[in-house]
């Protein structure tokens, strides 16, 4: 029942979506007319139409991935198709519409992959029909198809968070404490690669720290919050908390506020939402892996452009952006340039 | 062929297990008393004051959509748009006030009031809107409620995403009122003391007012309803725009926890009012449900979810405990009404 | 009252997209007297009592209760004119108590503001629907169960009981022996002979010709959509009325009584 429910929701969300992005391509149809006059060098002469298929269309994330691939298509004259689910970051919702894309035979396909085995199947039909497929922020399990695989590093990302986390602590040896880490989804590889980075980093210098539960809130920050509460009661000498990404960083910071233990509980959280980074200023969140989305968008779209125009393959499979820690220290101007923006 | 006199007789065994099936109330209670009993063995931390506030905290939000939605399908219909109408209500309303106000989230405790008011007033206008859609779609367009409100579901999660830009947005607010009374002994914050002032009241409608008892008319008869002379149309607009107001309200009770209007906060919440309704007792078929029984229903789901993270379960068995608990509910159901004759 | 006439329709049509259901159909009713409408599956019987109730507008045609033109924009409009209708199968909600079911459309609430706001005397409307039903001979006690929990007879005397209670000028009874026993079915039509002696225009739509023959005062006949005969009981024997159903023997229309 569940499995059609989203099925219809897909249908109906596709549907919206495709009014709502209408808007989107209408944007770059003059700059295809130009880039027609302009390249010579179009491998089939057709203009080039790129399908971004991202997570999750509610996530910031996201949103700033939009700001950066709508930049970067309309500078190399490309067309851009994005879509998505509106809300829901899972498979069963992204393989349709993967799908129906497909269906409209892009030159090139922009995946990040809510499940790495679930949407193998996509990327390997894509590649049978001649699109050319990019992997961003998340990977399937099979690279050998995909022309390259950009990511922010996650497990850097997740060390680094325990590194803050343990900072605000305040860790000295030989004492115990206890951490919890919510996230969001278990299958996402982002997730997961975060979780690794953290837990091999607490285990390999703060070895007294013992991460007593991790929680899964499918990016829902109300559900972020629960997990939150009942850890709160479950755990009254809790230390610190992982918030593996923006949701469960909104989620879990009002948890900790409603409940008053701003200054008793360490938040260590990922993505530069705006609201979450106003909370660094107040100290309710102590520290923000932020990652550049937007940058990971435009490289994506660069590597497929390339390919086409002029048959050349990136530098590398795997590409790795690296990560940036917003805490107290950081200054008010770069604040501001990695805060994740939205049209 | 059976002999006529067992045929008559029926068994006594099951004659009394119609009986007990019959007390819907009663089971309900007893098997909340055992979901308890249980989660308190296995984790002596879930029976405390802080894990009632927690439970009761959730509660809060998915009870006042459970009570739409049982009015919704008491009346013969079903209402899909209710989780997708919590996330843009609580947008519009968090943006009513950031924006329109212009008030930002440094504005905390007794000072919010004022702007809170606003945006409560303009969360619920919302949730009332969508319902007065919801019943256009239905009564002058004559689609299916499924369909109909799967439609504005979408829509709704699509303008959600536009209003918010996919980010949450933050403005004042009074944690406090989330918060439990007395953390010591009153598991009760302000905001759930006002949703069971509403429930109530609506508890009263439904089972003792004319607005109540048209709704089970609709749903029991829609044809002797109308040749009974009552506007059939005219009570579906109602119960539709009240199930879209409670779910506005719920969008500002959401918002109240968050601390800002999330357009993913919704996300999954019509599923877990339509199971709650559906253990309380309420049938799908329409002309069947109380209050009590989702009230209870809701609690229930709520009571799980916190013992599965409390003991350190998977969330994933949340699923199948919910599973198991619909089977029972509709089982008893069928139970009950076994002996007579069918409709 | 001109002619003792009380109620009646004159040249109604009604179609369904391209199904003629009524075609220039006439027939009026008059107090005091029983009519029985009778004729085929699909003869636009149950069409013409839904016209005379309320539900169906017609495409064309004239209704007139007590010599005045009226038109009924819904049901709630023959109500208030105080026609009641007993319908095939569909009268009663099921998951309402007898009670409810009686008063619906008219329920009693409470005095005072909890009034104002729908609050429902459910008290005084039990006692009443229990006295309503019992005055005209029907005998269920109307406790706190769902009509579900009725047998099919029950059901029925439940909802003819409600009809012939409310009924002030005019009772319309589509089918009202469905479901019900020999025994039943002669109590209710004695409730029928009883609403007559009240004064009330009874008009009983019935596949069971026998009760027809036996009730009724004037006969009226249709088929296909029309009118085909109007005569008084006296005119027809079980016989003559089959054939008369049937097309066997052609009878010509609107023969007045």
């Amino acid at each position: 029942m569940k499995r059609s429910f989203k099925l219809f929701a897909v249908a109906g969300a596709a549907a919206i979506l495709a009014l709502t992005t209408g808007c989107s391509s209408t944007d770059n149809s003059e700059t295809a007319e130009t880039s027609a006059a302009e390249s010579e060098a179009t491998v089939e002469g057709d203009p080039i139409s790129i399908a971004f298929l991202m997570g999750a269309e509610a996530d910031p994330f996201f949103q700033a991935m939009k700001v950066g691939a709508e930049e970067e298509a309309a500078a190399l004259g490309v067309e851009l198709i994005w879509q998505g689910d509106p809300a829901q970051y899972s498979p069963e919702t992204q393989i349709p519409i993967v799908d129906a894309v497909l269906a409209l035979n892009p030159t090139g396909l922009v995946l990040i992959p809510t499940d790495p085995k679930a949407l193998q199947a996509s990327v390997d039909k894509a590649v049978a029909a001649g699109i050319i497929v990019v992997n961003v922020d998340t990977r399937v399990d099979d690279l050998s198809n995909v022309l390259t695989f950009i990511t922010g590093d996650n497990q850097d990302g997740g060390a680094k968070a325990a590194d803050a986390l343990a900072g605000k602590i305040g860790y000295a040896e030989g004492q115990s404490y206890q951490v919890v880490v919510g996230s969001s989804s278990p299958t996402a590889t982002t997730n997961q690669a975060r979780l690794e980075g953290f837990t091999n980093r607490i285990a390999e210098m703060y070895p007294g720290i013992e991460i007593v539960d991790v929680a899964y809130s499918e990016s829902n920050p109300e559900k972020a919050s629960t997990n939150v509460n009942n850890w709160l009661t479950k755990y009254p000498d809790l230390s610190g908390i992982f918030a593996i990404d923006g949701t469960n960083a909104s989620g879990a910071s009002a948890a900790i506020e409603a409940k008053g233990l701003k200054d008793k509980i360490a938040l260590v959280g990922y993505d530069a939402y705006p609201d979450n980074v106003a909370k660094i200023k107040s100290g309710l969140i102590t520290a923000l892996i932020a990652q550049d989305p937007a940058a990971e968008a435009r490289l994506a779209i660069q590597a497929i452009v390339n390919k086409v125009k002029d048959g050349v393959d990136p530098e590398s499979r795997e590409v790795v952006i690296p990560n940036v820690i917003l805490d107290s220290s950081t200054s008010d101007a770069d604040l501001k340039t990695y805060t994740y923006v939205a049209n | 062929m059976k002999s006529i006199s067992s045929r008559l007789r029926p068994h006594v065994g099951r004659r009394r297990l119609r009986a007990l099936a019959s007390n819907q109330s009663a089971i309900l209670v007893g098997v909340l008393i055992v979901l308890i009993g249980v989660f308190s063995a296995l984790e002596p931390k879930f029976f405390s004051v802080a894990t009632a506030g927690n439970i009761l905290t959730d509660w809060g939000s998915v009870v006042l959509i459970a009570v739409g939605m049982t009015y919704v399908i008491i009346s013969g219909g079903i209402d899909l748009s209710v989780g997708a109408v919590v996330g843009l209500s609580s947008v519009t309303a968090a943006w009513t006030m950031a924006t329109v106000l212009g008030v930002g989230q440094d504005v905390q405790g007794s000072a919010a009031y004022g702007t809170m008011l606003v945006g409560a007033v303009v969360s619920v206008s919302v949730g009332a809107l969508v319902g007065l859609i919801n019943a256009f779609l239905i009564n002058k367009l004559h689609i299916a409620p499924f369909i109909a409100t799967l439609a504005t579901m979408g829509a709704c999660l699509g303008f959600s995403v536009i209003i918010s830009t996919g980010m949450p947005i933050g403005s004042a607010n009074d944690f406090s009122l989330i918060a439990p009374i007395d953390s010591s002994y009153v598991p009760f914050s302000w905001a759930v003391v006002a949703v069971i002032m509403v429930v109530t009241i609506l508890g009263f409608f439904l089972h003792k007012a004319r607005f109540g008892l048209y709704t089970y008319a609709v749903g029991s008869n829609a044809f002797a309803t109308r040749v009974a002379g009552i506007n059939v149309e005219r009570q579906r607009t109602k119960v539709y725009v009240l199930s879209g107001a409670l779910a506005g309200l719920a969008g500002m009770y959401v918002y109240i926890r968050l601390g800002a209007g999330s357009p993913s906060s919704g996300n999954g919440r019509e599923l877990d009012a339509i199971a709650a309704a559906v253990i309380g007792g309420v049938a799908l078929s329409g002309g069947v449900g109380t209050i009590l029984g989702t009230v209870l229903g809701t609690l229930i789901l709520f009571t799980v979810q916190s013992g599965l993270i409390m003991v350190g379960l998977a969330p994933d068995w949340k699923k199948v405990v919910v599973a198991v608990l619909i089977a029972a509910a509709v089982g008893a159901q069928s139970l009950r009404r076994g002996g007579g004759s069918q409709p | 009252m001109t002619d003792g006439v009380l109620y009646e329709v004159r040249n109604v049509t009604k179609s369904y997209g391209q199904v003629r259901a009524l075609e220039d159909a006439s027939i009026m009713l008059r107090a005091g007297e029983v009519v029985g409408l009778v004729g085929d599956n699909g003869a636009g019987k149950s069409t013409l009592i839904k016209v005379l109730s309320g539900v169906h507008r017609p495409d064309s045609g004239e209704i007139l209760l007590d010599g005045q033109q009226r038109s009924w924009n819904s049901p709630r409009e023959a109500l208030d004119a105080g026609i009641e209708t007993l319908y095939q199968d569909s009268s009663l909600a099921p998951h309402l108590t007898v009670s409810q079911n009686v008063f619906l459309g008219r329920e009693l609430t409470v005095p005072g503001f909890l009034g104002r706001m729908g609050f429902l005397n459910s008290k005084k409307m039990d006692e009443e629907a229990r006295e309503d039903l019992e005055r005209v001979g029907i005998l269920i006690p109307p406790s706190g169960r769902t009509v579900t929990q009725l047998s099919g007879g029950q059901r029925q005397a439940v909802a003819v009981g409600r009809a012939v209670a409310w009924a002030r000028t005019v009772i319309l009874l589509d089918e009202p022996t469905n479901h019900l026993g020999a025994r039943q079915s002669i109590d209710v039509l004695n409730v029928i002979a009883a609403a007559r002696e009240q004064g009330l225009a009874v008009m009983l739509i019935s596949h069971t010709l026998p009760y027809v023959l036996q009730v009724c005062d004037r006969i009226v006949v249709m088929r296909l959509g029309r009118v085909v005969a109007d005569a008084p009981r006296s005119s027809f024997d079980a016989d003559s009325l089959i054939g008369t159903i049937t097309g066997s023997i052609n009878s010509s229309p609107a023969n007045e009584a």
